[in-house]
Parts: C-alpha cells; sequence; structure tokens
C-alpha cells in the first residue's frame, strides 16, 4: 500500500495581502496545510494586474500580467485567496492576451489551474467532508455568528457560489447567519471608491446595514478588496462586528 | 436629437444620491420588477431560462452579423406590404423625414406610443416647432411630457416620480381636481387621451422587433395605447433602431417569453401587435399609410467595433438597471441622455462619443449582476472594461486634466509592481510616512490628495510591519513557529 | 428569399433618407462583410412550402391529439393573465353568459365583429332580448368612419371571435379584416371574446409555424395586423401600482366553448 501524494498547491498570496494584510497569507497556509496540502510561495510574486486592468490601462496590466504567467507557469495548482484576483487570472488574462498566441495558450494554460481559496479545498482537496470536528446539532451556543458576503467575481466571473457557505458550515464554532441581500455589491470596485465615492458609500451603507441586521459577530468574505472596503466603514463608525476573511475564520485564529 | 447632458454625470448623481424620494421610487421599481423576474424565472426553471437566452444571442448574433442582408429582405417586404422604408443616417435626418411625412399629408395631430427612439432623436420638439400637436399617449410618457421631462428608465419612464408628483402635475398642467388616488390619476389620463386617439391624424410608434422575412412591426405594451395609435389615425409612422430587425416571424416566440419576463417579470405583456403594411383595401379600418424609419445616428459605430457590437443585441427590456447597484442609486436622469444604465453606459458612449460620456464607462463597479439578468447574454462589464481601454489607452481627443495623473499613476505602480523590491522599498516608505498618523493601525480622514476620497468615510490600513513574504520567507517555508511543516 | 408580394404601392410618399443601398453599405463595412446571403442558410425561413406544410401539420395533428388538455391550459392561463374564463358547453350557454353580462354591464349599446362565430350563435337577438342592442362595428365607406368610432366610444362592450387561442400564454389572436375592425376589441371598455375548440393551440411556436404557412400560401401577404390580447389593460407606471383599464378594456371575458 502507498501513501497518496499530498496535494501541492502555489499559493499566489495577491498584493493586497502581502503588503497589508500578512496575517491573511499567514491563515491561508495553515488552513491549506491543516486540510494535508502542501503550499509553497512562487518567488518573486507582486500584482495580477487587475487594478491597472479594471481601470483601462490593459498595456502595463499586461506587463504584470505577464510576470505572473512566468512566476506561475509550471505549477500545478495556484491557489488565491481572493475572487477577484482568481478572476483576472482566470477569465481576464484571456482578454488581455487575446491577440497574442503564445501568451494566450501559456495563459489559457494557467486558468485551467488557477483556483480560489475556497474553491480549491472544496472542488480540489474536498476538505470538506472531512472537517477538523464534525459539524453536530449540539453546536456550542459559544459558536462565532458568522455572514458571509460572496463578492461579486468570485460569484459571477469565477462562478464559486457555494464552496465558502460549505466550509463554514462545516467549521467548527461557527455559526452562519444569513446577510440580507447578499448578492448586491459593496460598492468597493476598485478606483470606483475613489472615482465616484458619494455612490460607492451608498452601496457600503446598505450593506453595512445588513450586517448590522444580520446579527452576525463577524463579517466574512474570501476578498480583502471587499473586506477593506467593508472594514473602513466598520471601524470609522465603530460598528459592532468585526471583518475577517474566510481563511481567518476558518483557521480560527482569534475565534 | 435629444440633449446630451452626460459632461454632468458627477454632479448630477452627487444630487441624486442624496434624494430620498428618488431612492424610494428606484428601491420601489427595483424589488418590485427584480423580483417579479426571478419569480418568473423560477416559474419556467432556470434551465428553460438559459435555453431561451442562448437562442435569443443566437438569432441576434446572426442578424446582426449580417445585418446589412436583413436589412434588405425587410426594406423588400415593408414595400412589399404596401409600406415605404426610409433610412437616416443621424437623428436631424430622421426628424426631417417624420416631418415631410407629416407635411405631405397635413398632420395636425399627432399621438405617439412608447418609442425610446424617438426620445433619442429628440422628435417630440422638432415636430411641436412646425405646430403639430403631439401627444404621448403611454401614461408613464404622458407624465413626462407634461413635466417636460426625460425617461429615467427604459420600460417605465416616469419611474422617479412620486404619486404625490403626478397629482400636483396633473392638478397644474390639466386642470383637474388635485388627487393621489392612482386608479384616479390612470382615468384622468384615459379622458384626457381618448378623443385623441380618434381624431389624430399621425400615429408614431416604435419598434420592439421588425420582422424581416414578413415585413412586419412589432410592438409589446400594455395600456392599449399602442394598439390606438397604429390602428386608429391616417398614417403610421414607425421609428426603429437598425438593430430591431429578426429573421423570422419564428423567430418572435422566444423574445415573446423573454422580453415581459426580464422587462416587468409578466408572463406576457397585455398586447402584442404586428402591423404589416398600411390597411389593405378590404380591411375595416387602419392606417392609409404605413412608414417605416430606420435610424443608424451611430448605431453603426457600435457594429464595427466588434468587441462592442453585442450592445445591439439589446431588446430594452431594462433588466440590467433594475438589478445595477448604480443605478439603483443615482436613477436614469444623472446618466445624461436617453438610455441609462448599465446597457446605456455602453450605447450612450456609442452614439453620442466617448469623449463626452467617459465617467458613463467608469461609474461601475464591474459587479456583473447586469449580465447576469441580461436575456440576451450581453456581456456589459466586457464592453465597460473595452472603453475604459479606450479612454485610458485610447486618441488624444479623450484626454482631459485628469487623464495625465491617471497615466503617470499607472505607470508608477505597474513599475512598482514590477520588482518585488521596489515593492519593499515602496511599503516601507508608505509605513514610515503613514504609520505616524495611524491611529489603532488605520488611518482616519485624511487629508492627502486621493486618499482623501477614500478615508471621508472609510478608515484606510496602512502597510503591514512585515510583509506576507518576509514572513513566509522566515517562518513559514520550513517549520516554523506555525509549527507547521511544509 | 422573400416572397413577391404583388400590390400597389404607389401611395403615399416616397422613401426619403438616404438610398437603402447607401445605408446598407455604411452597415457592410462596419461589419467587414461582401454583400451576400449569410453562408449557413438560416433553418427558420424556409420558404419550401412542402417542408412548412408538413411541419405545419404536425403541429396540427398534435393540437387535435391535445385539445381537450389545451382548453383546460388555456383555461388556467387565460384566468391567471386577467381573463374571466367562463366555460360553455354550448352556443346558448354562452349566449346566456353574454346577455348576463350585458344586463349586469348596463349595457345599452354592444358592438360586435362580423365573423363566422356568431353565424350560430344569434348574439344581436340574444342581447335585444335582454334590452341591449348589439350592432355590427363594420364600415360602409369612408363616410361612415366617424359615425363608427364615435358609436364604438358609447359601447359598453366589444364581442368578438377569435382566430387563435394560445394555451401557453392565455392570450386571445385576432387578425383584422373585413369584418372585424381593429377597434372593436380595444376602445369599449368590456370586451368579450368567444373562443372555439378549433381556434386553441398550445405554443407561441404552434401559432407562428401556421401563420407562416398561411403567409406562404397567401404568396406573401401577412394580412396588415395581428393582435395578440392577454388579459385587461393595464398599466403600473405609478409607483409600480397596476391598474387595469387604462387605454383598452379594463374587463375581459373570454367565453370558452367546449365543443364547437
Amino acid at each position: 500500500m502507498t501513501l497518496p501524494q499530498p496535494t501541492r498547491a502555489s499559493l499566489f498570496v495577491t498584493c493586497i495581502v502581502d503588503q497589508l494584510y500578512p496575517e491573511v497569507g499567514v491563515s491561508v497556509v495553515r488552513v491549506l496545510r491543516r486540510a494535508g496540502v502542501a503550499v509553497d510561495f512562487p518567488d518573486g510574486q507582486t500584482c495580477c494586474g487587475q487594478p491597472l486592468y479594471n481601470s483601462g490601462y490593459v498595456s502595463e496590466a499586461r506587463k504584470l500580467a505577464e510576470r505572473t504567467l512566468d512566476i506561475l507557469s509550471d505549477k500545478e495548482y495556484v491557489v488565491v485567496p481572493s475572487g477577484s484576483c482568481g478572476a483576472m487570472m482566470r477569465v481576464f488574462y484571456l482578454d488581455l492576451f487575446a491577440n497574442d498566441p503564445e501568451l494566450l495558450a501559456r495563459a489559457k494554460d494557467l486558468s485551467q489551474r488557477v483556483y480560489e481559496f475556497t474553491e480549491f479545498l472544496v472542488d480540489v482537496v474536498g476538505y470538506e467532508s472531512t472537517p477538523v470536528e464534525p459539524a453536530t446539532d449540539d453546536r456550542p451556543e459559544r459558536g462565532s455568528a458568522v455572514a458571509y458576503h460572496p463578492s461579486c467575481h468570485l460569484l459571477r466571473e469565477m462562478e464559486v457560489t457555494n464552496a465558502p457557505q460549505r466550509l463554514l458550515d462545516a467549521a467548527p464554532g461557527v455559526d452562519r447567519v444569513e446577510l440580507p441581500d447578499a448578492e448586491q455589491c459593496c460598492g468597493f470596485g476598485g478606483t470606483f471608491a475613489v472615482k465616484y465615492p458619494h455612490i460607492s458609500e451608498e452601496m457600503l451603507a446598505d450593506k453595512v446595514a445588513a450586517a448590522t441586521s444580520s446579527g452576525a459577530d463577524t463579517l466574512t468574505a474570501c476578498d480583502m478588496g471587499c473586506l477593506m472596503h467593508i472594514g473602513g466603514a466598520v471601524s470609522r463608525q465603530k460598528l459592532p462586528f468585526q471583518v475577517r476573511h474566510i481563511a481567518q475564520v476558518l483557521d480560527g485564529s482569534a475565534g | 436629437m435629444a440633449e446630451v447632458v452626460t459632461r454632468q454625470f458627477v454632479p448630477a448623481s452627487q444630487a441624486a444620491v442624496k434624494d430620498a424620494q428618488l431612492r424610494q421610487a428606484l428601491r420601489r421599481a427595483g424589488t418590485g420588477f427584480d423580483g417579479t423576474r426571478r419569480e418568473a424565472i423560477e416559474e419556467v426553471s432556470p434551465e428553460v431560462w438559459e435555453e431561451w437566452r442562448e437562442e435569443a444571442r443566437r438569432i441576434k448574433e446572426h442578424t446582426i452579423g449580417h445585418l446589412d442582408y436583413y436589412l434588405e429582405m425587410l426594406e423588400r417586404n415593408v414595400t412589399a406590404a404596401g409600406g415605404t422604408v426610409h433610412f437616416a443616417v443621424d437623428a436631424q435626418q430622421a426628424n426631417a423625414i417624420v416631418s415631410q411625412i407629416a407635411r405631405a399629408n397635413n398632420v395636425q395631430t399627432v399621438t405617439k406610443s412608447k418609442s425610446m427612439v424617438s426620445e433619442e432623436l429628440g422628435l417630440n420638439h422638432t415636430l411641436e416647432a412646425q405646430e403639430i400637436d403631439v401627444f404621448e399617449t403611454d401614461l408613464g410618457e404622458y407624465i413626462i411630457q407634461l413635466a417636460d421631462e426625460t425617461p429615467s428608465h427604459l420600460v417605465a419612464p416616469a419611474l422617479h416620480k412620486t404619486r404625490g408628483q403626478v397629482a400636483q402635475l396633473f392638478a397644474d398642467q390639466l386642470g383637474v381636481p388635485y388627487t393621489e388616488d392612482i386608479e384616479e390619476m390612470a382615468r384622468i389620463a384615459r379622458v384626457a387621451l381618448r378623443q385623441k386617439f380618434l381624431d389624430a391624424d399621425m400615429g408614431i410608434s416604435g419598434a420592439n422587433f421588425l420582422v424581416a422575412e414578413t415585413g412586419s412591426l412589432v410592438i409589446i405594451t400594455n395600456e392599449g395605447n399602442g394598439r390606438l395609435c397604429t390602428s386608429a389615425p391616417r398614417v403610421h409612422v414607425g421609428l426603429a433602431g437598425m438593430e430591431k430587425v429578426i429573421p423570422s416571424l419564428q423567430d418572435l416566440a422566444v423574445f415573446l417569453r423573454l422580453l415581459p419576463r426580464s422587462a416587468t417579470g409578466q408572463r406576457i405583456t397585455s398586447y402584442m401587435s404586428m402591423v404589416t403594411g398600411p390597411r389593405r383595401d378590404e380591411d375595416e379600418d387602419g392606417p392609409e399609410e404605413f412608414h417605416l424609419v430606420i435610424v443608424d445616428n451611430g448605431r453603426s459605430r457600435l457594429l464595427a467595433d466588434p468587441a462592442l457590437r453585442e450592445s445591439l443585441y439589446c431588446i430594452r427590456c431594462g433588466a440590467c438597471l433594475n438589478v445595477c447597484p448604480v443605478y439603483q442609486r443615482v436613477g436614469g436622469h444623472a446618466y445624461g441622455w436617453v438610455y441609462p444604465g448599465p446597457i446605456g453606459s455602453i450605447v450612450t458612449p456609442g452614439l453620442v462619443g466617448l469623449g463626452q460620456a467617459k465617467d458613463l464607462p467608469n461609474a461601475s463597479t464591474l459587479c456583473g449582476a447586469c449580465r447576469d439578468a441580461c436575456p440576451v447574454q450581453i456581456n456589459i462589464p466586457r464592453m465597460l472594461l473595452h472603453l475604459r481601454h479606450n479612454i485610458a489607452e485610447g486618441p488624444e481627443s479623450y484626454r482631459d486634466a485628469g487623464s495625465d495623473t491617471g497615466s503617470l499613476l499607472a505607470r508608477g505602480f505597474a513599475a512598482i509592481m514590477s520588482s518585488p523590491r521596489l515593492l519593499g522599498v515602496g511599503r516601507k516608505i508608505g509605513r514610515r510616512l503613514l504609520a505616524p498618523m495611524a491611529k489603532g493601525g488605520v488611518l482616519g480622514q485624511s487629508r492627502i490628495p486621493l486618499v482623501s476620497r477614500w478615508t471621508r468615510s472609510r478608515d484606510l490600513p496602512v502597510p503591514a510591519p512585515r510583509s506576507f513574504s518576509e514572513i513566509w520567507r522566515d517562518e513559514l517555508s520550513g517549520k516554523g513557529p506555525t509549527g507547521l511543516q511544509d | 428569399m422573400g416572397i413577391p408580394f404583388n400590390r400597389d404601392s404607389g401611395r403615399g410618399v416616397d422613401s426619403l433618407g438616404i438610398p437603402s443601398e447607401q445605408f446598407r453599405e455604411t452597415v457592410r463595412a462596419a461589419l467587414g462583410r461582401q454583400d451576400g446571403p449569410p453562408s449557413e442558410p438560416y433553418s427558420a425561413l424556409t420558404h419550401n412550402l412542402t417542408d412548412i406544410e408538413a411541419q405545419a401539420q404536425t403541429v396540427r395533428e398534435r393540437i387535435a391529439r391535445e385539445t381537450p388538455e389545451l382548453l383546460d391550459r388555456l383555461a388556467a392561463t387565460a384566468g391567471l393573465r386577467g381573463w374571466n374564463v367562463h366555460r360553455c358547453d354550448g352556443a346558448e350557454e354562452a349566449l346566456g353568459y353574454v346577455t348576463s353580462l350585458v344586463q349586469t354591464l348596463g349595457a345599452s349599446s354592444v358592438a360586435r365583429s362580423e365573423q363566422a362565430v356568431f353565424d350560430s350563435m344569434p348574439v344581436d337577438a340574444a342581447i335585444a332580448g335582454a334590452g341591449g342592442l348589439c350592432w355590427p362595428a363594420v364600415y360602409e365607406g369612408p363616410a361612415s368612419r366617424t359615425g363608427v368610432r364615435q358609436r364604438l366610444a358609447e359601447s359598453g362592450m366589444g364581442i368578438t371571435g377569435a382566430d387563435y387561442a394560445i394555451a401557453e400564454t392565455g392570450s386571445v389572436v385576432v387578425l383584422p379584416r373585413r369584418g372585424l375592425s381593429r377597434l372593436v376589441s380595444v376602445v369599449p371598455p368590456v370586451h368579450v371574446a368567444i373562443v372555439r375548440p378549433s381556434d386553441v393551440v398550445g405554443t407561441l411556436d404552434d401559432l407562428f409555424a401556421l401563420r407562416r404557412l398561411e403567409y406562404v400560401r397567401n404568396g406573401g401577404d401577412m394580412g396588415s395586423y395581428l393582435n395578440f390580447i392577454t388579459g385587461p389593460s393595464r398599466t403600473a407606471d405609478i409607483e409600480q401600482t397596476i391598474v387595469v383599464g387604462v387605454h383598452g378594456p379594463r374587463e375581459v371575458h373570454m367565453v370558452l366553448l367546449n365543443e364547437e
């Protein structure tokens, strides 16, 4: 009998986590390893190019995308703790390199290998079926009430529709509560938030109100961009819930 | 052409988000229309709905891809049925054509059923300048005509008006007693327009579809005004953007299933009327003349760009407006022209010129709700990205005061992100500058340019003391303090 | 493609604007396309009479097989779409329903079309018996136009047959022509449609397949007008509040005969 080879994942941590929220990256690594995944961290990674691409600076975005293709060229699975960056690499690289057959072939190759963090855990690792503790009906009362915000690109570009919820439902000490109008955008939209703050803020206000009314003590999502936006309002308004990346919730590092 | 105030998007949207009545009206319409739309999809099942969307898209793709061919077929068959087809390159020409038809027929009174193209052309003003009385007859259009406003939604033109505002308008303009009873207000409109329908010399309608093989114009309505406008007057003029053509009668079925469900959630509208030429000699009634005016007015520019061509698949259902978080906050008027919302942010720059509508493609979070709602699967976010590219890296004429700053920031960002070493240095400098101003690890309201546009309402994290890359190198790559080995 | 159809099109204003060929040339240039038909034939455009005939035959056979179910489905759907559906076993019962409606409404003037359905349903006499006047809304030359219209505007009810009824959508389809005014089903505040089992089709696809056959058979004449009527006239243009009976009938009745 031979032991199965551990799944190997190459982490693309995203620039926002690398520079602003490194603790999220640590939780990602801990959860992946706990799920039996061998994690490596390809050297030299920075930004996938998405902020530039979304602002129309396609030629500048291409430079960063090409770098990213190089860095991730021979990895079996690329795991990204962001639906937004994941969508860039899976979906939008194909548009970005549509007119360059050689780079397009490489982008297509990458798009087959790139997974958002929760999607990878559920679809590739099958982690959901082996939670650390079995979820039971008599889950302790002290469980954290967690509301999940499905970020737009994760939901509609990567089409990850239920992996995060399934992981949360299986996680010990987590009681998932419904977030009203969950699929409404939080109003971040990258540069949108600073180009049209008056509209962005209206959307944010509704999201924050929905989270407050959900009764959750924690609002989670798979994207630090959205969470930076929502969290910015939470800390400004001193609201009674915290904002955490799903990897942190699953890691239970502050649970 | 209708006045273009797309450059005013920022001040107009700033005013709109503060308008509580507007917000309430938008919320009511958004949840109302979208809620019934979703119920209608569940009723037929999402799988069947997807099949319909795919079929509709195939039809549009084929027709628009051979538009010259189908326009020729349409023209031939309208003519064979005794109608006359006129082709207009722009709004001015289209208005001149309708005016000339009116003059030739000694028209004094016109009744109109809803037509977004006529809004686009600004046709009413042209006709009124020739002392022709023009009556909008769709209740929503009637309201905004009385108010001298423009539509704020593709299918519900007066969506932005509350019942109280309509009541006041009717009292002021029609001299009727003030009433907020909606049923009574509808009755007032019925009474006011009843005789106009029967007396009008000319009826003007839009077209939801033009069937090439039979030369038919199809309109889909609920109130009955469309039937009256196309039946009672001596002359009927149909106005249509050139993209409205579909090949066969049999192609109509799927669109009759998709359009009402997507627009209002109705399974079908009260009426579908199909006009093929003028009345036949043996008919009881119907117009003596039928004219079809087919309008380009910038559509060939959208057609010529393969990345934007699919915007011409739009069937003007308004579903994308009802799900759009931006439209839902700012309403239709902020967009500054006839076509608002996500699809308007593509069509409007196409028809009025991107140079004066640069805010429209940018004022979106690219959340993608519009694409999911679109009954013909138009990939709106993709086209918004394409337009952003044209603005950022396109011709000199699109550049303005902010363009150089934008390009500089983009180039700077790309340069830093191209070098992990530079990025590390950048983070350290950023932290050194910002950390002293931060409280609890975040920056509160700040006066730093650009940053202030974020921090006016949201705290901003400052760069971390150690990057994840450093933590990985020091602690995670081998057996580190996490106690977990690779 | 397209079927030659001979009729005088010499009336009115000639084509204005730019020549159609020039317009199409702009379109072709935008598409980067050469003049010519699509390389793949478009199946929904076949003009082969045998094929269309065969397709229509299949539709008719299916409808004939399914008529009882289609009638049930039509009644159910039409009810949901705002029709007052009244199923009748015969002409007598139908006439009884119509006259009771006339009485309830107190309609002194009732307009109707001249259609074959009334041959076996003496509606004029029945309504006269109930104290109303039922009159055929047909024009006797252009001079009668204003008079007929004014009378229609004053009528409390309009009665028509149906050329088709669609089970899928609950719609009555009318093809205005000699004897069937466009206005009789839209101007009076109440519309009654008499639907016979032979009028019923299953789906929109059935309807358009059958209409296409007629079109091709008629040498390319559709008839000038075709109307779907599905429930009452309605609007939701003020605060999304539904109001019935804005410019068309506020009340519609489908008298559905269970047999011819």
